[in-house]
């Protein structure tokens, strides 16, 4: 040692605490405990502002969209003209065919006009429009095939729901009142003045809305009748595909890196490329369907078949780098002690490894399937933006069929110009996020189930 | 050989007052009763060594001297610590300013990933030691000369201290604890990631920080307990079984606790 | 016959072979197994696999190839022929493997040499998705820039597509609202993620953490189709109302602001839990050894902490740049469809991603530069968001590397 002692490091004079009492804090201390204070609160307002902006999130959704999942319906008799749907008067439903669904307007608004009469309803200004546009575009529809499979129907007087428009609809959930029904030309005060009248004698109820969970999209003048069923469906088919082959694939070609592949170039490849891929923007898998399997394959458009290939190849990273981890996380000795008793390695990671690791990939595969069921851009390019109104058929034929999704549902009605389809759009949201929750709920369940601790 | 230093180094021993005074000291980690009862005076200028097989709680009393048990969630503390007859447990106590005054260095050396300048000054800085830049170059340098490490590395001051070999690196944390002028300097097992001849260095360096410093230090070494310190202190299983000048512990242990553990039948 | 049912067909052929195949096996040692040189479920194995492997990669090469060979009209006329075909191949193999059944054959060696086989060829579709990416965007946008000018497609400033001619494609004002919103984004999400990420790491209590990191993981996990939907309805018409008007900058609900924010909101679970694992990352010593030198917690953090996990913080934010640049939905219903190169954030702009879906969502013309430039501008983003993967990979590794 040929530093000398005596160059120990003293207090400067006039700087620094001064060995004094520790019971008293100085300024110094002080301050610096004010910007321990500061940055603590950053961090807290850091977090409150995430969480803030989820719940204004979560809570402008379900104000928006929690109505789509209800719907006005007018009870009132409807007699069903014979002159109206069967001018020939044979009740054969091949000549009453030829009678379009506009006529059936007629029975509607007569009916309806009728039933203002007799129960001495009294509105200003009601006029002919306003009686018309009272009910739905598909309520007419519904009629005509109702006749049409039973026509023994014709000059009876039936009561079954009638759904209204969207605009007598948008009167019970705040969108329309009565001054903005002055301003707007598909309604009008009186119309609004004859639904309040009606609802006032209980013969315009809103209920639970099924149609909207089950039925099909509808045309831009009817968001009253949109329902996401095409999408649904084909949104499952797209799930089921990437779940028969998204899982097999991944979980084998995370066996092979985890288990089996020798450190060598090819393997090195493999990795960068999986985790490359996995940061691949979506939109670029969609591009990749739509060259690879729709124009050179010449796989059908809008079918549910190319989304669910293209949302595989997205998925597989996730899945595989799930399943690595889980694989990973099953400990040494467990393949020692299966070799060490005379087992092939292949028997090794089939008998022990895999079971052992299941739920770790299970979990990874679900959260996977939960994000390609949100994924939405790929899916736009490959055509299932299209106007779908006819369920496909089952599969396997089915995966062939035009369908929707629901992620591009919900972009499809937000690009209608009736505002009544923002609750349609905000309504599907709720749909997806269901199933992502239950989906993330299972998740969890398989993990807390399961979960090892080595 | 033991002896030889132990006869060299009574010379030196000599009554210094009292740094720290404590008395009734328990800790529990959750459930765990780490610390039962523990009751010592720990004097001033003197090296007192800790000593006692594994999970004994030599550590965690050492941890409780400068409160970094604090940063552990579940750590309970009890008793009472008097540093110069203030309690540094209690309410008014600002840890960061007792940190500035009980100084610690760690089993494994700990360099931050900044230049060795930087690592020096870092304490400095955050407690305003220095007035300008001079003033720290000084602070740095009798740290650095402090710690012996002066020599070795005067002319890369500014390369990292990530760079340097294990002995240098924990010199290092050495010079970076003494650079805020502590009183107390305590040393968690120092020397057990470094070669032996980076230990000589470390223990002839912990002599000479003597003669400014109340240095404690755990050892799980017998023979470094014997070499650096003048007060020993034994604990065993949670209890602090013996205390006294190393040369009375090592040569005649009133415990047949300490014997064991001196004599290499138990640890 | 259609390939599902000939599919099926094989697979029955395959479960008859597995038990032909274990019964052979098991006759010829005369019921005692241990004679054999594998298991005798191995011998079945060996001949469901010798059955149904070829006979439907097969199918597969004709059900892919059917659309080059056949035309438009799915040839129904050779269907039947290939049909006999592929199951004559099912059957041949069948034959094959039962005939090599003997008590001396190494069925199991086979078996598992043929599934190793397959792993490898599954761990291959990585390799095949990116060369198939690849070969897509740079084959389109080679017929591309055949029929326009590449300078005038990298270095104009005028977009406006018709499909009548004389379309200008410059990708500079799509770029300029690609990476105006992406700052916007990353100055909402990176210090929002950051602190957040520190608070959870250094300060929570393990109640507080074990609400928050679900919660911030449910932000994660929710599509961006309801962040897109978020800024069109609820934050577009709000950043109008109360911002973009007042301080007369624009009456458009559309802007660059509005999906910045929404796309920064989107970021922050991102943000926030890379760099919550690049903290963690960080040694404890290193906590200890500044905080025993009487630091504060935050003096520590930002002088000793944060320093140290720099390089995986900066890879953090380039990942997170990099998502960005390439996400579609946010800026396709937040940030509008003008192209312009403007300094206003509160102007409609839009984006590479946008034009995307633009050119090629409707009846495609796959002869018009119109169409084709959503491949050239595919590969621009492809080859933008790659360069910033691999380096952010690159810091994010070497970072790692240097506290394992």
């Amino acid at each position: 040692m040929t530093d000398a002692t005596s160059n120990l490091p003293r207090p400067v004079p006039g700087a620094g605490p001064q060995p004094k009492s520790l019971l008293t804090v100085d300024a110094r201390t002080r301050r610096r405990n004010a910007a321990e204070k500061r940055f603590r609160a950053y961090g807290i307002l850091a977090i409150a502002a995430a969480m803030l902006a989820l719940a204004f999130l979560l809570f402008t959704i379900l104000r928006d969209g929690s109505s789509a999942f209800f719907q006005t319906y007018a009870r009132i008799p409807m007699t069903i003209e014979a002159s109206v749907v069967d001018p020939k008067g044979n009740r054969d439903p091949a000549e009453m065919a030829k009678t379009l669904t506009t006529s059936y307007n007629r029975i509607l608004q007569d009916s309806l006009a009728d039933f203002i009469k007799t129960n001495g309803i009294a509105v200003e200004g009601l006029d002919d429009d306003d009686l018309a546009g009272f009910f739905s575009g598909q309520a007419r529809a519904d009629m005509r095939w109702a006749v049409l499979a039973d026509p023994s129907l014709v000059g009876q007087v039936i009561d079954v729901p009638v759904l209204t428009s969207s605009r007598v609809d948008g009167m019970f959930k705040g969108r329309v009142t009565r001054e903005s029904a002055a301003l707007d030309g598909k309604t009008s005060v009186a119309q609004f003045d004859l639904a309040m009248a009606l609802a006032d004698s209980g013969h315009l109820k809103t209920r639970f809305n099924w149609d909207f969970i089950t039925g099909t999209d509808s045309s831009d003048t009817r968001p009253e009748s949109a329902g996401l069923g095409v999408a649904i469906i084909g949104s499952a088919y797209m799930m089921l595909i990437v779940l028969v082959l998204a899982l097999p694939i991944g979980v084998a070609t995370s066996i092979y890196l985890e288990e089996f592949a020798p450190k060598n170039r090819l393997t090195d490849i493999i990795e960068v490329n999986i985790s490359n891929l996995a940061a691949v923007p979506s939109i670029v898998f969609g591009i990749l369907g739509l060259a690879a399997f729709i124009n050179v394959v010449g796989l059908p458009r809008s079918a549910p078949v190319v989304g669910g290939l293209v949302l595989t190849l997205m998925t597989l990273p996730t899945i595989i780098i799930a399943t690595r981890a889980a694989l990973r996380a099953v400990p040494p000795s467990i393949r020692d002690a299966a070799l060490g008793v005379g087992a092939s390695r292949m028997q090794t990671v089939f008998h022990h490894v895999l079971p052992l690791a299941m739920p770790g990939i299970l979990t990874g595969t679900i959260i996977g399937l939960a994000q390609a069921l949100g994924e939405t851009a790929p899916l736009m390019l490959i055509g299932m933006v299209a106007f779908v109104t006819t369920y496909p058929s089952a599969p396997p034929q089915g995966l062939f069929d035009p369908a929707s999704a629901l992620p591009v549902q919900v972009f499809n009605w937000t690009q209608r110009a009736d505002p009544a389809f923002f609750e349609r759009a905000s309504g599907a949201i709720i749909v997806l996020l269901a199933f992502m929750l239950a989906m993330n709920l299972l998740a969890i369940f398989l993990r807390r189930r399961f979960e090892r601790r080595w | 050989m033991n002896n030889m230093y132990l006869a060299e180094r009574t010379v030196h021993t000599q009554a210094q007052p009292i740094k720290f005074r404590c008395s009734d000291v328990q800790v529990w980690y959750g459930e765990k009763h780490a610390l039962k009862d523990v009751s010592v005076d720990l004097q001033d200028k003197t090296v007192t060594a800790f000593i006692g097989p594994s999970g004994c709680g030599k550590s965690t009393f050492l941890r409780c001297l400068n409160r970094m048990n604090d940063t552990i969630p579940v750590a309970r503390v009890t008793g009472q610590m008097l540093l110069d007859g203030d309690d540094i447990y209690d309410r008014r106590v600002d840890p960061v300013q007792l940190r500035a005054r009980v100084g610690m260095v760690f089993q494994k050396p700990n360099p931050f990933p900044k230049s060795i300048y930087d690592n020096v000054a870092y304490g400095p800085k955050i407690h305003g030691l220095a007035r300008n830049k001079a003033e720290l170059d000084g602070v740095v340098e009798q740290a650095l000369r402090g710690a012996a490490l002066w020599d070795e590395v005067k002319d890369r001051l500014h390369e990292s201290g990530t760079g340097l070999s294990g002995g240098q690196q924990q010199r290092l944390c050495i010079a970076r604890a003494v650079a805020t002028a502590p009183e107390v300097l305590l040393m968690d097992e120092p020397c057990s990631a470094l070669d032996p001849i980076a230990t000589a260095q470390v223990e002839e360096l912990i002599d000479e920080l003597r003669e400014q410093f109340s240095v404690v230090i755990v050892t799980h070494s017998m023979q470094q307990a014997a070499r650096v310190s003048q007060k020993t202190a034994f604990f065993h299983l949670g209890h602090l079984v013996e205390y006294g000048s190393t040369d009375d512990i090592f040569t005649r242990p009133q415990d047949p606790r300490t014997e064991s553990y001196i004599s290499g039948r138990i640890g | 016959m259609p390939p599902f049912w000939i599919m099926i067909v094989i697979l029955g052929a395959a479960v008859l072979g597995y038990a032909l195949g274990r019964g052979r096996a098991v006759r010829a040692v005369s019921g005692n197994t241990r004679l054999l040189h594998s298991r005798p479920n191995y011998y079945g194995w060996n001949v469901a696999l010798l059955t149904a492997v070829p006979s439907l990669a097969l199918l597969l090469a004709g059900v892919l190839a059917q659309p080059v060979i056949g035309g438009e009209d799915r040839a129904p006329s050779n269907g039947g022929v290939f049909a006999g075909v592929v199951l004559v191949v099912a059957l041949a193999g069948m034959a094959l493997a039962l005939t090599r059944t003997t008590p001396a054959f190494r069925a199991r060696n086979v078996v598992e040499r043929v599934i190793r086989g397959m792993l490898i060829l599954c761990s291959l579709i990585a390799i095949a998705t990116t060369v198939g990416i690849v070969l897509s965007l740079v084959f389109e946008s080679l017929n591309f820039f055949r029929l326009y000018p590449w300078q005038d497609f990298f270095f104009g400033t005028e977009w406006t597509p018709s499909f009548g001619g004389g379309s200008e494609l410059g990708i500079l004002p799509l770029l300029w609202g690609t990476l105006y919103i992406s700052v916007i984004a990353l100055l909402v999400a990176v210090p929002v993620g950051l602190f957040a990420a520190i608070y959870m790491s250094e300060y929570a209590s393990k109640r507080v953490r074990s609400i928050v990191k679900p919660a911030i993981e449910v932000l994660a996990g929710i599509p961006t189709i309801v962040y897109g939907l978020f800024a069109l309805v609820t934050v577009g018409p709000l950043i109008r109302d109360w911002l973009a008007q007042p301080m007369g900058l624009g009456n458009s609900a559309s802007s660059v602001m509005t999906a910045g924010l929404v796309m920064g909101m989107m970021l922050i679970p991102f943000v926030s839990s890379l760099s919550d694992d690049i903290i963690n990352a960080v040694p404890q010593s290193l906590r200890d050894g500044s905080l025993a030198l009487g630091s504060t917690p935050s003096e520590t953090i930002r002088q000793v902490v944060l320093p140290a996990a720099l390089p995986g913080i900066v890879g953090a934010v380039l990942l997170a740049a990099s998502r960005a640049i390439g996400e579609t939905m946010i800026v396709v219903m937040g940030a509008g469809a003008m192209a312009r190169i403007s300094p206003n954030p509160f102007e409609a702009m839009t984006t590479i991603t946008v034009k995307i879906v633009g050119q090629l969502t409707g009846d495609n013309d796959f002869a018009s530069p119109e169409t084709l430039v959503a491949f050239a501008l595919g590969l621009t983003l492809f080859v933008i968001t790659l360069g910033l993967n691999v380096f952010a990979l690159y810091i994010v590794r070497k970072y790692r590397e240097q506290y394992e």
